[in-house]
């Protein structure tokens, strides 16, 4: 091997069968950029194969308007999962309830709201259900159907990690005179949390981006806002891109962090 | 393994065995026989290429589909007539309205006949046949809604729906400045909202708010006095000129013979008869 393949193997090649060491700085950063140049290439040749007028100008002038829908989207997505997580764990709760009837209605409600599609449910939410108990405000009425809509996914994954607690740890609890609370606040909990927060992470995500689908009942936010933009200039790519770039903003934060999160639970385990 | 991959794509590699290896030719055959059908394509007969229209099938009578999901409607007969007037087959393609322009300018349709108003807005992006139905917006009001004309629409605590894309949409952007404007994807969404009193008015056309009234003649009102006047047309996409000749030509010939006054007999009775008792202009 010559000195220049030895450098490009060293520059571009994992090897973790002989080494188990991550790679340099350098290194990553090289496989980075090389990673990103590929995306942005792909996508200047299919943008440059389209014969399409550029108009930035047109939806320059409509910026306020993004960065409004944006903040509407920001506070919608905050109110949705703080209501969100505190209904998941309810609902999970609830399915471990004594009372049958109870644990049923959880079950249908977890199955109802995931089999069927966010925008049929926030419509009918909406028109029907929301008129019926005169809720008239629609913030409230949209922050309220995505966190019931996300509720449903985190009761999942609240449930899926207090039952990957075994059940000998629930028995010696209980043997040693732990009370019903202090066995889901000592020994459930501290072990269920850490097990499900990436998928966690990975929910709120699609919470951010499912709150798009409440521009249907006129909310306006982020994706209403761009989709106004476009019908006022004619422009729908330079309308839509800065809309991927600004849902990007919020959910690669949480993305990455969940990422963290994985590789940090992931040898405790 | 990632050795391997690795040394296959050193010069070295390659040069040994003398040529390329096998999969370059296989690459290079593949991107020549897709060349090859792009020319192909391109020498093919302007004649037989299909008209492609672009239209919402959501606003009947002009767009609409039937029970088997087939499009009709007056601009459907408008679009298949200009299509045998010109001697081409026609394909009628269904695109939300917001999204019939960038359809039209990247080249996916020909032409947009959709109920849409030449506006001088849209003028900058796309050009115009010349108008083939005149119209105007008025408002579709709820009974407790308390209004009696757009100015009284425009008061703080008052919601005015429109549907987005519309001239309405674009009205009430420019001159709604004290109500809120709720932007809705669909026309039924936008009577839902009025019929609920959860929007005070709607703004829309003549002709689908007097449709509207009559589907709910007990919690809306139409007021159909219009407060702009605006006349449909052909959207087609700049520098086709010579299409825009034949549409117009098209349009010309198709109302000497009568075209339109069967269409609106057709599809739209009702309201013709309607509005020439009630004094409104309605004509193609």
């Amino acid at each position: 091997m010559s000195n220049r393949e030895r450098l490009l193997v060293r520059l571009f090649l994992l090897e973790y069968e002989r080494n188990d060491t991550t790679p340099s700085l350098a290194v990553r950063s090289v496989n980075l950029v090389l990673a990103f140049l590929f995306m942005v290439s792909l996508f200047y040749f299919a943008f440059s194969r389209v014969a399409y007028h550029w108009a930035w100008g047109s939806v320059g002038r409509y910026w306020p308007m993004f960065v409004k829908g944006w903040c509407v989207t920001v506070l919608v997505s905050l109110a949705a999962l703080a209501t969100s997580a505190f209904l998941g764990v309810f609902l999970a709760l609830v399915q471990r309830s004594r009372i049958l009837a109870l644990r049923y209605l959880s079950k249908l409600i977890v199955e109802l709201i995931r089999g069927t599609p966010l925008l049929v449910q926030i419509l009918i939410f909406f028109y029907i259900v929301a008129e019926a108990f005169q809720i008239r405000n629609r913030y409230l009425v949209g922050i309220l159907i995505l966190s019931i809509f996300s509720a449903a996914y985190i009761c999942e994954i609240v449930r899926g990690g207090i039952e990957s607690v075994g059940k000998s740890q629930i028995d010696s609890a209980r043997a040693i005179g732990f009370t019903h609370r202090q066995i889901y606040r000592y020994v459930v909990f501290p072990q269920a949390i850490r097990q499900i927060l990436p998928a966690l992470a990975g929910q709120f995500v699609s919470l951010i981006k499912d709150s798009s689908l409440l521009s249907i009942i006129s909310i306006s936010e982020f994706t209403l806002n761009a989709q106004e933009v476009n019908a006022f200039t004619y422009s729908a790519f330079e309308s839509y891109i800065p809309l991927a770039v600004g849902y990007l903003i919020l959910t690669l934060p949480i993305s990455l962090w969940s990422r963290r999160l994985e590789r940090k639970f992931a040898y405790e385990t | 393994m990632y050795r391997r991959l690795w040394r296959g794509f050193t010069p070295r590699a390659t040069t040994a065995s003398g040529s390329p290896p096998r999969k370059t030719w296989i690459y290079l055959a593949l991107m020549l026989t897709l060349t090859g059908f792009r020319v192909g394509c391109n020498s093919q007969d302007v004649r037989v290429v299909p008209l492609i229209v672009g239209m919402e099938l959501a606003y009947p009578p002009f767009e609409m589909t039937d029970s088997n999901g087939s499009p009709t409607g007056v601009s459907v007969d408008l679009a298949h007539a200009l299509g045998a007037y010109l001697n081409r087959p026609v394909r009628i393609e269904n695109i939300p309205f917001d999204g019939l322009i960038p359809a039209l300018k990247t080249g996916k349709i020909d032409l947009i006949i959709s109920s849409m108003t030449a506006t001088p807005q849209r003028r900058q992006s796309i050009d115009f046949s010349d108008p083939y139905l005149k119209t105007g917006l008025c408002l579709l009001v709820g009974v407790h809604s308390n209004i009696h004309s757009i100015s009284d629409a425009d008061r703080k605590g008052k919601s005015v729906a429109v549907k987005k894309g519309t001239t309405g949409h674009g009205y009430a952007a420019a001159h709604i400045r004290n109500a809120t404007v709720l932007v809705l994807d669909k026309e039924t969404a936008c009577v839902l909202e009025v019929v609920q009193g959860k929007a005070d008015a709607f703004i829309y056309d003549q002709m689908s708010v007097y449709k509207n009234w009559r589907r709910y003649p007990d919690h809306t009102v139409a007021l159909l006095e219009p407060f702009q006047e605006e006349s449909w047309a052909i959207g087609l996409r700049k520098g086709t000129e010579r299409l825009r000749t034949q549409a117009n030509r098209f349009l010309v010939h198709f109302r000497e013979t009568g075209g339109f006054d069967r269409l609106a007999d057709k599809y739209l009775h009702e309201q013709k008869e309607a509005f020439r008792r009630m004094g409104y202009p309605f004509y193609f």
